[in-house]
């Protein structure tokens, strides 16, 4: 079963980065990431274990659960490749490794959305969107720009730093700031969110409010709205109420010929 | 037919494949609006939607709407229906229409995930056969059943929608003007709806730091809207960097 030592090569790693873009493809309420998890680290176990019952029963083995945030997986799939060279070497067990994913899933799952989902996303989203509220038009490329700058840095970074590191989560962390760099993020998302509202008598044509009314009022006018909003969902309205609500709003000025 | 097969492939990056975001309605509507000839009104539709929805993200084995069905489903809509160029009322009609969408693609979004769970069943009944090729066949049966359910939601959503907003086109102007102004308000529910999962505070001195800083640069400077935006950036960055 051994393989003596053997390293699987940049060119395997690159072959299981690849693959770690389709984690998600056979996602389930039941198996989650896991059979994504074993698909992408194949190419790694085919080369650490030529023997095909081998290599079969560690596929089956890394397909029974597996779910974190799908690009800090990298950091894990990278970390289990080096745990699997060591185990195919005789040096760890596979309770090690069970260990270890199991060690590293909930935490950079939790880091994961926070820094991802909770703040890079809304960030790229506000300016994109501040972008094209006022009439320039490149926004989704600007979105598109922002985000994977840091996906695709950090996706396939983080691979090769769970394999270097052998999955040392600690030197991750303090080695990359996401608490802070997360808390930044949301600031400067609010700042530019509240810029939108001050800018709305800037707007562009589609947006533009057609009153009779100064800028300054509009401004105003705009921002007692986002905030009349704004309780409302603290008191528990969704977005869509919000919306429906909205449109009725909409609908009894045009009725009594406030607008139009 | 192209734009349900336009929500297929798109739909593939929201989970299954990638996931760089493409999927996302500020992308989303604008290509979807590009394919059918009518940039505009996709990036009209997905900025809105973006910020009305970019804080309903998949934690854990939450399964938000699918918000890029809705993207492509509402574009296509407004396009189709309007003959190639949306004018903003029927913008505003279809995205009052995604609030009907996006429970419908949450359901079929969390039933597909449930079935799902059987595509790892023949690797575990295999024993004894190769595991390889039963994983990679299960694996990406995944991905055709991601683009089906996107394919599909789309190539129902699009004829209903272009019925409604047949019936809508109908309607007396007072519609008409009402959902042009919704258009002008939404942006405005947008930046409510990121605050309130942003910060605890109703005056979150971020928020009223960058409407201050638009609305002095903006209208007694007469500073240009893109200048405005990269200056927030920076105050909202230096706000961090300084005073935490």
């Amino acid at each position: 079963m051994g393989n003596n030592g053997r390293r699987v090569g940049i060119g395997v790693l690159l072959r299981v980065l690849v693959r770690a873009f389709l984690l998600q493809a056979s996602w389930s309420f039941e198996r989650m990431q896991s059979l994504g998890f074993a698909w992408a680290l194949a190419p790694a176990l085919r080369r650490l274990y030529p023997d095909d019952a081998a290599f079969d029963e560690r596929l089956r083995y890394h397909a029974e659960y597996f779910n974190t945030q799908p690009y800090l997986a990298s950091f894990i799939i990278g970390a289990v490749v080096r745990q699997e060279e060591s185990r195919a070497a005789g040096n760890t067990t596979g309770d090690d490794i069970q260990a270890l994913k199991e060690s590293l899933m909930g935490p950079l799952g939790a880091l994961g959305d926070s820094f991802f989902w909770g703040s890079l996303k809304p960030l790229a989203a506000v300016i994109a969107a501040a972008m094209i509220i006022v009439g320039w038009l490149w926004g989704p490329l600007l979105y598109l720009l922002l985000y994977n700058f840091w996906h695709l840095g950090l996706r396939t970074g983080l691979l090769f730093w769970g394999y270097a590191s052998s999955g040392d989560a600690v030197a991750l962390i303090t080695g990359f700031n996401f608490t802070t760099w997360a808390r930044l993020f949301k600031a400067v998302s609010l700042a530019v969110a509240g810029a939108i509202v001050g800018m709305m008598p800037l707007w562009s044509a589609e947006f533009r409010l057609e009153v009779p009314a100064s800028a300054q009022g509009i401004a105003l006018l705009g921002a007692a709205s986002t905030i009349l909003m704004l309780v409302l969902m603290r008191r528990g309205g969704s977005p869509i109420h919000l919306m429906l609500g909205l449109a009725a709003f909409c609908l009894a000025l045009a009725y009594l010929g406030v607008i139009g | 037919m192209i734009a349900a097969l336009a929500g297929g492939v798109i739909g593939l990056d929201r989970t299954a494949a990638g996931q760089f975001m493409v999927s996302q309605p500020i992308v989303a509507g604008p290509l979807t609006g590009l394919i059918l000839g009518d940039v505009m009104a996709g990036l009209l539709i997905g900025a809105l939607l973006e910020l009305i929805w970019v804080m309903d993200v998949p934690v854990g084995t939450f399964v938000p709407a699918n918000q890029t069905v809705a993207a492509v489903a509402a574009t296509a809509i407004a396009v189709i229906g309007s003959g190639g160029s949306a004018p903003l009322s029927a913008i505003g009609f279809v995205l009052l229409l995604t609030v009907a969408m996006s429970p419908l693609t949450m359901i079929v979004e969390t039933a597909m995930r449930k079935g799902n769970a059987r595509l790892g069943t023949s690797l575990f009944a295999s024993s004894g056969r190769p595991a390889a090729a039963a994983l990679s066949r299960a694996h990406l049966a995944g991905l055709a059943l991601f683009f089906a359910k996107s394919f599909l939601l789309c190539l129902v959503l699009v004829p209903a929608g272009l019925l409604a907003l047949e019936a809508f086109e109908r309607l007396p102007a007072v519609f008409h003007e009402a959902m042009m102004l919704f258009v002008k308000l939404l942006p405005l529910l947008g930046v409510a709806s990121i605050a309130r999962k942003l910060s605890i505070r109703i005056f979150d001195r971020f928020l009223v730091g960058g409407f201050l800083l638009a609305a002095v640069l903006g209208l007694a400077f007469a500073v240009s809207p893109a200048v405005i935006i990269l200056l927030a950036v920076a105050a909202g960055w230096m706000g961090v960097r300084f005073h935490g």
